[in-house]
């Protein structure tokens, strides 16, 4: 059994997929609790918690104290004594009495910790949060390696976002355990990651609801190129599909760059409960009346002019021309974004595609589909996604190390380039083993990047040090297919 | 400032053999360090791509029969000295080192940027108008500016500082008041050439300043340097442009040389270029990468150094780590100054009658 659960801004979303499909929607107002209650335990849960997350990280900022270190080159704030080289030596000691002097009277809400090619030998970064955890509980401290890729200014802000978002995950991790152990996230890019190494790195766990969505909507549709357009609560997201896969990209926060992917979409701030005061305004005030709330939506404008959505009759208060109206400015909003991708399929998912991806789709002159269960495509794409995994690794053969996203792994003598990739790769396929991927999801581990040169030294060859990125990439699982 | 730095991954492809010291490790770790700083992120720097030099650029400067001769042996392999090789399809990456140095220029003539780094490999500035040498085939900087001048630039400065002397740029240029070309260097040391009473010849005399420098010459001569000859001829000669040769073997860890610059020292030096090109040329300076073989402890400070220098960036914590503390204590020496000093009083008794601001200082 695979279930899948979506946190949207408004419903959290069920699926629950044996040997049929079956999908639910609850409000968030029942909490959390109730939807894990709907699942029993046993099969595999995968839970996108985008929503919750992403208060945090786009909401007001909390008070984060950075500990930099790094060494020689750019200025950054922060800064403490120590330097890892380029080749993940120790080239200069922290000092601990400057780390105890930096904690003693801090009030942060929580520390973020990075090093100059942490990623490389991480032994600084945990040096400097042995003495930080004394300070401050695990939850409350961020470090940079696990990240795993060069480019420490975005490394210190995805830490940094981290710090901020770790506590929140470490609770929702207990809560989810409780109920049941055997669960995973869904990622920014629509793979599924351990507790763990969600932990380690929360904001892996960054705006998942369009991966979620892409997944969902090609499980259930099938169909490789097209544009998908889901109609939350809040907003309406454009994901567009090629070749079965959504787009990735560099996730920016705050103006600044982040070491996150993930799933390309648009977002038009006009969902299902945007609010209709002398217009269709672009935020939510509390439910649509079909639903309980008080002030009329565009669901409940819809309800006006033809649809019989919840409790339709509350939907009345609003006047049929405004109703039509607030129909019609969103349907050109969508529209004329949808044209900029000049689709040749829309696949409509959330839970008014019924009502409106017919209209969408006539004024965009292309072909709509909505497949079954399309309300809960969300959540149906949290089911059926694979544990995936992107691994930086470093290898020095002088030194004799071997650093797997800042860890460091045994290291071992490789007959060839060869002979090293299918090492790395066999390290790779075990952690996600470990991590609990199914055999015939992890047969497939891609090398995204590899760059290898020699080290001389007086004209003779003495190491070579290989840059490599392997990855089990994100999708379906094969169980499910 | 823009700081545009050219680069391109086949700047790694070229290798004489495999294990020659001018080898892709020069730029690896390099490419590393500024990718950590996230240099390509910020918005006073952008990434340029190199265009290859076509045959009529290398002409400028180059014989027909010499090209001919680079175009030949990168089909069979070849030698020009004991350490200078011609690898199988060498000429591609010549062209393309000589080719990002244009690219570089023109980015600069057309205010795409304000000044330029070019990290090109193979070198280039051994190489004279007919004949390569010391691991150079074509020379990248005196292409670029017959370009410029090709492009309506009149006259033109190269300061050559890489360690050794720049004697395929020295050749080219000799007789040629256009180009004034001044090269730092230690010496006695390869290629032999670079004695400061080499001044020019015809048209040229006067125009081509040696600064013979002994081993263990530190920042402090490189410091007097600037502000005694090198900032005084340019805001004389007010040229056009700055070309700069820029070696990275007179840093300290430098295992070739004796020379004993920090990373402190390249990234203040050029800190003061770009201040005189500023209030000379419009702040236009190309910098092309020479020599330099301290792979680990000296280049990828001292390019970072540089191209902070270049872009504007706080340079406070430009430097090398501590472990090559003791290394610089070696490398310097006190007996430097002093000899450097009667070096540029000799100079400037030969110089006199072609600068006014020898004469000036000395009348005074």
């Amino acid at each position: 059994m695979f279930a899948g659960i979506d946190i949207g801004d408004t419903n959290t979303d069920i699926a629950i997929i044996d040997s049929q499909i079956n999908t639910y929607k609850v409000p968030n107002a029942d909490g959390l609790d109730n939807a894990l209650s709907m699942i029993s335990p046993g099969g595999r849960l995968a839970i996108s918690t985008s929503q919750p997350l992403n208060e945090i990280i786009t909401g007001r900022s909390v008070d984060i104290r950075t500990i930099c270190i790094p060494g020689p080159g750019l200025v950054y704030p922060g800064t403490v004594k120590g330097a890892v080289s380029h080749r993940g030596d120790i080239v200069e000691p922290i000092d601990p009495e400057e780390i105890k002097r930096i904690m003693k009277g801090q009030h942060a809400g929580a520390v973020a910790i990075a090093g100059k090619f942490s990623v490389r030998n991480d032994a600084l970064e945990k040096q400097v949060y042995e003495i930080v955890s004394q300070f401050y509980s695990d939850e409350q401290i961020a470090i940079s390696s696990p990240i795993g890729s060069l480019n420490f200014p975005a490394r210190i802000h995805t830490t940094r976002l981290n710090a901020r978002v770790k506590g929140k995950v470490n609770t929702l991790i207990k809560k989810i355990s409780k109920v049941n152990p055997d669960f995973y996230f869904v990622t920014s890019t629509g793979g599924l990651s351990s507790p763990a190494r969600a932990l380690d790195n929360p904001m892996l766990l960054y705006h998942s609801s369009p991966a979620t969505v892409a997944n969902g909507a090609y499980y259930l549709s099938r169909i490789d190129n097209c544009l998908i357009v889901d109609i939350g609560g809040t907003t309406t997201e454009l994901v567009p599909l090629k070749n079965g896969k959504p787009v990735y990209e560099t996730v920016i926060i705050d103006g600044l760059k982040t070491l996150v992917k993930a799933v390309s979409a648009t977002g038009i701030p006009f969902g299902g409960d945007s609010c209709i005061r002398t217009d269709i305004c672009p935020f939510r005030a509390g439910s649509s009346r079909a639903f309980g709330g008080g002030e009329p939506t565009l669901t409940d404008a819809l309800n006006v002019i033809g649809a019989r959505i919840g409790d339709f009759e509350r939907s009345e208060v609003l006047d049929k021309n405004m109703a039509e109206e607030a129909v019609e400015k969103y349907l050109d909003t969508v529209v004329t974004e949808i044209r900029r991708y000049q689709p040749g399929v829309l696949i409509g998912t959330g839970y008014l595609a019924h009502y409106l991806l017919s209209d969408i789709a006539e004024r965009a002159k292309t072909t709509g589909i909505v497949p079954e269960h399309a309300a809960s495509a969300n959540a149906v794409g949290a089911a059926v996604s694979k544990i995936s995994l992107e691994v930086h690794i470093h290898v020095d053969t002088e030194r004799r190390r071997m650093t797997l996203n800042g860890t460091p792994y045994p290291y071992k003598d490789a007959k060839d380039e060869d002979d090293l990739i299918a090492y790395a790769t066999e390290l790779v396929r075990d952690i996600a083993k470990n991590e609990g991927a199914p055999e015939e999801d992890i047969e497939d581990i891609r090398v995204l990047y590899y760059s290898s040169f020699d080290v001389v030294r007086g004209w003779r060859i003495t190491a070579k040090i290989t840059d490599m990125i392997l990855a089990v990439a994100p999708g379906i699982s094969v169980e499910a297919l | 400032m823009t700081c545009g730095i050219v680069y391109d991954p086949s700047y790694l492809a070229h290798e004489q053999s495999q294990s020659h010291p001018e080898r892709r490790e020069r730029l690896s770790y390099t490419m590393d360090q500024l990718e950590e700083e996230g240099i390509f992120d910020l918005p006073q720097i952008r990434l340029i791509a190199p265009k290859p030099a076509m045959r009529d650029d290398v002409l400028l400067v180059h014989t027909e029969e010499y090209l001919k001769f680079l175009e030949d042996a990168s089909v069979t392999g070849g030698i020009i000295d004991a350490d200078t090789y011609i690898p199988k399809n060498l000429i591609q990456d010549a062209l393309l080192a000589a080719g990002g140095a244009i690219t570089g220029a023109d980015a600069v003539l057309n205010q795409d940027v304000t000044n330029c780094f070019v990290l090109s490999r193979p070198p280039g500035h051994h190489a004279g108008i007919s004949q390569g040498a010391g691991f150079c085939y074509l020379n990248n900087v005196a292409i670029m500016v017959r370009h410029l001048q090709s492009r309506g630039l009149r006259r033109i400065m190269i300061l050559d500082w890489d360690a050794h002397h720049g004697n395929g740029t020295e050749e080219i240029f000799y007789d040629d008041p256009s180009v004034l070309v001044c090269s730092v260097h230690q010496y006695p040391f390869y290629p032999g050439s670079g004695r400061f009473e080499d001044i020019g010849t015809g048209d040229g005399k006067g125009y081509n300043i040696n600064l013979p420098i002994p081993a263990g010459s530190s920042d402090k001569v490189y410091q007097y340097l600037l502000e005694e000859i090198i900032i005084p001829l340019a805001d004389e000669y007010m040229p056009d442009a700055i070309a700069i040769s820029a070696g990275q073997d007179n840093h300290y860890t430098d295992p070739l040389t004796g020379l004993a610059l920090t990373a402190q020292g390249y990234s203040g030096m050029m800190k003061e270029m770009c201040i005189l090109a500023d209030s000379i040329c419009y702040g236009r300076i190309i910098a092309v990468l020479e020599g330099g073989y301290s792979v680990e402890g000296g280049l990828p400070y001292t390019n970072l150094g540089l191209i902070a220098a270049m872009a504007g960036l706080d340079i406070s914590s430009i430097r090398e780590p501590e472990i090559y503390q003791d290394l610089l204590k070696k490398a310097v020496s006190e007996d430097a100054f002093p000899k450097v000093i009667k070096m540029v009083s000799g100079l400037k008794r030969i110089l006199a009658d072609h600068w006014y601001f020898i004469r000036r200082y000395e009348s005074r």
